[in-house]
């Protein structure tokens, strides 16, 4: 303390006073001008530190000290405990404090007994404080305020100051539940804890940057280092090590769990048991209640999941055909839109069915599974492309789809030919083209599954069917809610021959991708199209329109197929053959583009070894989010520049043509398929920052921020 | 599985790398005191050792000398033929660093009563124990195990008189010396952090 301090205080003894330390000032604060007596206020110590300085919170960490309040009250006056806001984890990593910077205001409320009398009152409070930078000074400054009381409660200019502060102090989580145990028994006096928090209410906001901020305690002491192992939008999971000094293991944690900046106050948690197999993504798993939840849950994300795919790029050319079917059937009998419906909706059922057969038989041949992953396979690309193809030919008109194989030329028949069959197909194809995205609230539905059993696969697959098709059961069970669609006419010919474009779309996004199979052979693709694109016109005008010859048609489509597949497909593209993908050197897109290398678990490890942040994208030329994420947030100019500007190792890992390991780190990381975007921190032992699925420049660019920390 | 076992052993050394542990050989280090003398802690071997890590800058260090607690037990302990070595962990570049000449005028300003005052500017030493804080403090039995391992006292204050505290270190050589065992092994350190190098 200065020595003029007290002098200080004779001048300003009425007034709220700021009085002064060796590098932070403090002032005492208060909510209301004029209080009621039985009124309770907010009284705020504010303590403003110089740059580089900084004082601590209710547990220092480390090292340090944490601030205490004194108060001289009048008689009838009792200040309550200090609201803490949330402090920041500050370096050095060896001795890591809690702490505060530049400024805080540390809240306590003090209440006002109903009898009490009197015109104001001076309130008064003692503030002994550790301030640090290099060097650490213990400081001691009596602050001052005066209050009226009154009949009426005023508010004072500071009001929207101290309720600012008040906002950054943790508050019981209503949106997350927490859980804590023990991951194993650890060592005599070292034992490993995850924190859990489940988001329950909201969903879309990224679980970014978790920490957990423990309260001080005697007997044990929870390091300040912090692994995450997971964090996406439902869920994040936590390692902290816990330092035991004396007597037990605690049995219950309190503090602060840190989720985007924001503290929720955990108070008491009890820690469960180590889970017996020691699993460390499924040590919760195990335990029967924990997974009923945990299932209810997922099968509400899957089903959520299911119905945001609908929207999803990949889908949304389907949503054309829907829409048209939907014009067609608007005016058809009720009772015969709903059985479309229903039928559209066993499409998708049966299609998610096969997929989930598929996830089981490839996990129980012993590989990893991941939704997509028959995106990686050539040949299903080259069936994909030429299905998708006459897709886009048939809304063009070149040829129709009817059982009878006759042609139907008026828009009038046209709801005939999206029968049942029609249906049905759709179902199949939006499925089909479902696949290679995932959507929020998908993944970790998904991420989950492929860790279960068989039945939960088939439940978790089938929800998300359901959620996928659920608009168009529920549309069409109230066909009176599409009275507002124009009415079936000769338009509809048009719009669907406009809809065949996002048809075409979807076979360049087809034909891109199996370009990366194929490199310039894929041409021979493209030349296969064209030849059954001839066929399929051949076959619509002079077989399906035409009147006369029409079996000599028949056999010109039927050779031309046939000579296509053999010459094109066969001899020239070697279609069931795919090209070594070349692995090595810089994947660099354009010459400012960012450096990519290529992935893998050494080139990890090497990067981190040398200190260096390692940001890490596991994508895939089908992964149509991974592309936006790419276009929107990765390749851009601000990113390029930070990735330079910090010296990041871009890896890439192209999940194409799905590598087992990518599999493995995929599954790691409770993540059933791409895309998994990892920045990995200078600091070598902390663990990598997961980020959310769908990015914005924000994300990324606060990511390697806080890696550079 | 395996990986992630590996994985959480992995972490499990990482943590505990740096750090020493109780009914454990303290591990051994060669440092260089502030008279140019070279300390190496197994030469001690026989003796009951105390380390503190040092910084007198630190307010709650400074208490411990203003006051004259810690040279009444250092001088206390050193007549039990108990060995008191400082350890000064201060990177070069600090404000609280001291050259051996000013650390051998602070030395006689103080009338610290230690065996030695050792320059760790490296912080080899501080790292090798896991020192967090000034003063952080070590007691290694006779036969070179370590025995204690935490705060010097239950006092975490710049201020009033550390006497007035259950001082750990008395207690744990006291035990030693009384042939019993330790019964405090560990607590939490208290005091600034200590300002190593980067």
């Amino acid at each position: 303390m200065r020595p003029c301090a007290p002098i200080l205080f004779l001048l300003l003894a009425l007034a709220a006073t700021p009085a002064r330390a060796a590098h932070t000032e403090a002032q005492l604060i208060l909510s209301a001008d004029t209080a009621r007596p039985g009124d309770t206020i907010l009284a705020g110590v504010d303590l403003k530190m110089e740059p580089g300085w900084h004082t601590y919170w209710k547990n220092p960490g480390d090292s340090g000290q944490a601030t205490e309040i004194k108060w001289t009250l009048p008689p009838g006056v009792t200040a309550g405990e200090i609201q803490w806001p949330l402090p920041k984890k500050l370096p050095p990593a060896e001795v890591t404090t809690y702490g505060y910077e530049d400024e805080v205001v540390l809240l306590v409320p003090l209440t006002i007994a109903p009898n009490f009398s009197g015109k104001e009152m001076d309130l008064q409070a003692n503030v002994a404080w550790l301030e640090c930078k290099d060097v650490c000074i213990p400081a001691n400054q009596t602050v001052t305020a005066q209050i009226n009381i009154g009949a009426e409660t005023k508010t004072s200019g500071n009001a929207a100051l101290l309720e600012s502060w008040k906002k950054k102090v943790p508050q019981a989580a209503a949106i997350f539940s927490f859980q804590a145990n023990w991951e194993n028994a650890g060592t005599n006096d070292l034992r490993p804890l995850i924190i859990q928090g489940q988001q329950i209410v909201s969903y879309f906001i990224p679980l970014i940057a978790p920490d957990f901020f423990p309260e001080a305690s005697d007997n044990f002491e929870v390091q300040p280092a912090t692994e995450t192992i997971t964090a996406d939008h439902s869920e994040i999971r936590l390692r902290k090590f816990v330092k035991k000094f004396s007597g037990d293991w605690p049995r219950q944690i309190s503090g602060v769990v840190v989720i985007a900046g924001v503290g929720y106050e955990i108070n008491r948690l009890p820690i469960g048991d180590p889970a017996p197999a020691g699993g460390m993504i499924s040590s919760t798993a195990n335990q029967p209640q924990t997974v009923s939840q945990s299932l209810w849950r997922m099968l509400i994300f899957a089903f959520i999941g299911g119905l945001i795919l609908n929207i999803m790029p990949c889908v949304l050319p389907v949503i054309a055909l829907k829409i048209l079917g939907f014009v067609s059937e608007a005016r058809s009998k009720p009772r015969r839109v709903r059985q479309l419906g229903l039928i559209y909706a066993l499409g998708v059922l049966i299609s998610f069915l096969v997929l989930a057969a598929i996830v089981i038989g490839v996990k129980s041949a012993g590989h990893h599974a991941g939704w997509g992953m028959q995106f990686g396979s050539p040949i299903f690309i080259v069936c994909l492309t030429t299905l998708v193809t006459l897709v886009a030919l048939n809304l063009f008109g070149v040829f129709e789809v009817t059982l009878a194989g006759r042609a139907l030329d008026t828009a009038g028949e046209l709801a005939s030919k999206h029968g049942a069959a029609g249906a049905f197909f759709n179902g199949v194809l939006a499925t089909t083209l479902a696949t290679p995205c995932t959507a929020p609230f998908l993944a970790p539905a998904l991420g989950f599954a492929f860790a279960q059993s068989s039945s939960v696969i088939i439940l978790i697959f089938l929800t998300v069917g359901l959620g996928l098709a659920s608009p168009y059961i529920l549309l069409s069970w109230n066909p009176a809610w599409l009275k507002f669609l124009p009415k079936p006419g000769a338009w509809m010919e048009k719009f669907k021959i406009a809809m065949g474009f996002p048809m075409l779309a979807t076979v360049i996004w087809l034909y891109a991708v199996a370009a990366s199979s194929y490199g310039k052979n894929v041409l021979w693709l493209g030349i296969f199209l064209v030849i059954v694109a001839l066929a399929a016109w051949i076959f619509g005008e002079f077989f399906q329109r035409g009147r006369t010859r029409r079996g000599t048609a028949f056999v010109l489509v039927c050779i031309l197929l046939a000579a296509g597949y053999a010459f094109a497909l066969e001899k020239e593209l070697n279609w069931r053959t795919v090209m070594p993908v070349a692995n090595a050197g810089s994947l660099k897109e354009s010459a400012d583009g960012i450096d990519w290398q290529p992935w893998s678990p050494e080139a990890v490890a090497q990067a981190r070894a040398a200190g260096k942040i390692v940001l890490v994208d596991f994508t895939a030329d089908w992964c149509l989010t991974c592309q936006v994420n790419k276009k929107t947030s990765i390749e851009i100019s601000s990113v390029r520049k930070k990735i330079k500007d910090l010296n990041v190792v871009a890896l890439l890992a192209d999940d194409t043509h799905t590598p087992e390991n990518i599999a493995v780190e995929l599954n790691r990381y409770n993540r059933a398929g791409v895309p998994l975007v990892l920045v990995y921190p200078k600091k070598a032992d902390a663990p990598p920052m997961v980020l959310p699925e769908v990015l914005t420049p924000g994300i990324v660019l606060d990511a390697l921020d806080r890696a550079a920390k | 599985m395996k990986k992630n076992l590996v994985l959480i052993a992995a972490m499990m050394v990482a943590t505990a790398a740096f750090a020493v542990e109780i009914g454990q050989p303290a591990p051994d280090f060669t440092g260089t005191d502030i008279n140019g003398k070279t300390i190496k802690l197994s030469d001690y071997k026989g003796k009951i050792v105390v380390i503190e890590s040092y910084n007198s800058d630190c307010p709650f260090c400074h208490n411990h000398y203003a006051s004259g607690a810690m040279q009444d037990l250092q001088k206390n302990l050193a007549a039990k033929d108990v060995v008191w070595l400082l350890v000064d962990s201060v990177n070069t570049k600090n404000f609280s660093y001291r050259t051996p000449a000013q650390a051998q005028k602070e030395w006689a300003d103080l009338k610290i009563a230690a065996t030695a005052w050792i320059d760790d500017h490296s912080g080899d030493i501080g790292h090798l124990y896991g020192m967090k804080t000034t003063p952080h403090c070590f007691v290694i039995a006779a036969d070179g195990t370590l025995v204690y391992d935490g705060a010097i006292d239950n006092r975490p204050s710049p201020f009033g008189d550390p006497r007035t505290a259950k001082n750990y270190v008395r207690a744990a050589v006291d035990e030693l010396l009384a042939g019993k065992p330790v019964t405090v092994t560990q607590t939490k350190p208290y005091g600034c952090g200590v300002h190593y190098a980067n």
